[in-house]
């Protein structure tokens, strides 16, 4: 795989991204409502409890799984409870917006019937799929960083810096760095393999966010369950998903064949 | 191996059990302009893909300046510059940007990727609207800046797969000219179009294809009535030659042209079908070879001439003919029409 290449396909794919207003606007707006949305409804949470008391075996549970949150005061148990629900919907970020870029990007090239004259240049079909999958995954990655940032600065100055604390313990880190970059690979994969199937971007994007299920189902699951997935699992998670990646990789590879995409990508 | 740009042998792609196209064996010198002409689904963007290593052949082979398109195809991508049925711009991005991404896939340098933009978008009048997006462009300026990504990288060998579909006349008109000046800059062309007097006007060599290459010839080959499948064969047909005379040609005359190798059906002009006129008509198969002899004998014979029309079949009619059918007016095909008499004694069958 030559480098020169692969960079050549990032960059004309990142001119076209900053060129679909429609795709800027999805790629901007998830960071936003997931950085303000934990602290607006964590800061609520803790509120509401000093109100109401939670039932002590509520509060025993959670104190069980995380021991280190043992002198929190109810309130801010349910604050860093509720912040911690969100690392689950933080892995949205990194799912939806290699997703958008990846469907975007291969249902518009069908649709503008770019790729033959693409393919009847000297380019692998690998360059052009590593191009393709480093212009969706890295600007995913990038947004939930940044986002990542913006939400612990944010969190130390408007809950506190005891209360921010929890958005830096391993679970976070591991599943914002582990997770999430495994996350996105598997989203991209996914909105290579759709987009080769259907022509309409909103179609593949309908199909590909059947993703972000497993992903909100954590925290279904934690709330249910009144207990916290720890770092442990957040990595554990994150070879199975990063071993997926690379299997739905193999299969995007065979997709991505000259004749297939010729005589059948419609 | 001869120094030909193309060579194609038996070359075939079956997709399932049906073969879109089969026994295909042709060679293009270097600088030739050829016709690839054919109904929709005749396989010529088949053929076309085959040749620019974007799908593999069922069976056969075929060379681009000596190279294996399935061996050595990354070195035949190289060498080709292709237009597609579709413009298939990025509409996102500048003029420049978009000859820009190609010229990068070539692995050109950034000092010869600026300078051959300028110069290929000066050479189709773009320079001025490098700077807009290609989604702003009109057809014609499209089909022109996907003409100058074919061939930003110089190749020897250039396809254009209906470079003026869908266009207006005067795109099709500035695409043309286009055309023309790659012509004469000494590329090899191959040029699918379904439009007839394009391929006459631009081609060195037309190939009619269904399926399979029926016939090959030049314009003034095909329409005399000659032409090969590629495998060496002849075909009947040739030109009505029409010798206008002061005088009503006297028998010497008419037997001397009578006597000429080549030449039949001599007869004198019937003054009253045509128009008073006086002089003779006759058929000739080969028009450069006959023309010259008719006349030398008309004159030698002591016939005064005061003009001479050729009259052969228009590219059209050869069309129809090679592919066995012609739409009647109501829609309807009719077949056989090779075995109709199109070409007889001033038929009204179009100037050559």
């Amino acid at each position: 795989m030559r480098r020169v290449i692969v960079m050549a396909v990032v960059r004309r794919e990142v001119l076209e991204i900053m060129r679909n207003r429609l795709l800027v606007l999805s790629i901007v707006i998830p960071p936003v409502v997931l950085v303000l949305t934990p602290l607006l409804l964590g800061g609520l949470a803790g509120l509401a409890a000093s109100v109401e008391p939670l039932p002590p075996e509520f509060i025993a549970r959670v104190i069980a799984t995380r021991p280190d949150w043992a002198g929190f005061s109810v309130a801010e148990l349910v604050s860093a409870y509720s912040l911690q629900q969100f690392l689950a919907l933080f892995l949205i970020l990194p799912a939806y917006v290699p997703l958008s870029i990846a469907t975007f990007s291969i249902v518009g090239e069908k649709q503008a019937r770019s790729l033959e004259a693409v393919l009847a240049a000297p380019i692998k079909t690998s360059e052009l799929l590593g191009g393709k999958t480093l212009s969706a995954i890295v600007p995913g990655m990038a947004t939930s960083w940044l986002a990542y940032a913006v939400l612990v600065i944010l969190a130390g100055t408007v809950i506190g810096p005891r209360l921010a604390g929890v958005l830096l313990d391993p679970s976070w880190l591991a599943g914002v760095f582990l997770l999430g970059p495994a996350v996105g690979l598997v989203s991209c994969v996914a909105g290579i393999i759709v987009s080769s199937r259907v022509n309409d971007p909103r179609v593949a994007q309908q199909i590909g966010g059947l993703i972000i299920i497993p992903l909100a189902s954590i925290a279904v699951i934690q709330a249910l369950g009144g207990f916290l997935f720890g770092a442990p699992q957040y990595v554990l998670a994150a070879i199975v998903t990063t071993i997926v990646g690379i299997a739905g990789l193999r299969v995007a590879a065979r997709l991505f064949g000259r004749e297939t995409i010729l005589t059948r990508w419609r | 191996m001869t120094d030909a740009a193309i060579r194609i042998e038996g070359l075939g792609r079956r997709f399932g059990d049906l073969w879109a196209v089969r026994g295909v064996n042709l060679e293009l010198r270097q600088g030739e302009v050829f016709g690839l002409l054919g109904p929709n689904g005749a396989g010529k963007t088949t053929t076309v893909r085959m040749l620019t290593s974007l799908i593999g052949p069922s069976e056969g082979h075929a060379w681009i300046d000596g190279l294996e398109v399935t061996a050595d195809a990354d070195a035949v991508r190289a060498r080709i510059g292709i237009l597609t049925e579709t413009p298939g711009l990025y509409d996102r991005l500048t003029a420049t940007q978009n000859l820009d991404y190609f010229a990068q896939l070539h692995q050109l340098a950034p000092s010869v990727r600026a300078e051959r933009i300028e110069h290929f978008m000066r050479l189709f009048e773009l320079w001025d609207r490098r700077h807009d997006l290609a989604g702003a462009f009109s057809k014609g300026m499209k089909q022109k800046l996907a003409i100058a990504r074919a061939l930003i990288h110089e190749p020897s060998v250039v396809f254009l797969d209906e470079p003026t579909a869908a266009l207006d006349p005067e795109a099709a008109f500035v695409v043309r000219e286009a055309i023309a000046s790659l012509r004469g800059a000494g590329r090899t062309i191959v040029l699918c179009t379904h439009n007839l007097d394009e391929a006459e006007r631009l081609c060195d060599r037309i190939g009619f294809m269904r399926g399979e290459l029926l016939r090959v010839g030049s314009p003034s080959e095909l329409r005399g009535g000659n032409g090969s499948n590629g495998t060496g064969g002849g075909h009947g047909g040739g030109w009505t030659l029409r010798v206008r005379l002061v005088d009503d040609p006297g028998a010497d005359v008419l037997a001397a042209v009578g006597a000429l190798a080549g030449i039949s059906e001599v007869a004198a002009l019937d003054g009253r079908a045509a128009g008073g006129e006086t002089g003779l008509s006759c058929r000739l198969t080969d028009l450069r070879r006959d023309a010259p002899e008719v006349v030398r004998a008309v004159v030698g014979a002591g016939g005064r001439v005061l003009g001479v029309e050729e009259h052969g079949r228009t590219l059209e009619d050869v069309y129809f003919d090679v592919m066995g059918r012609r739409p009647s007016s109501d829609g309807a095909v009719s077949a056989d029409i090779a075995t109709s008499d199109l070409g007889g004694p001033m038929a009204p069958t179009g100037a050559a």
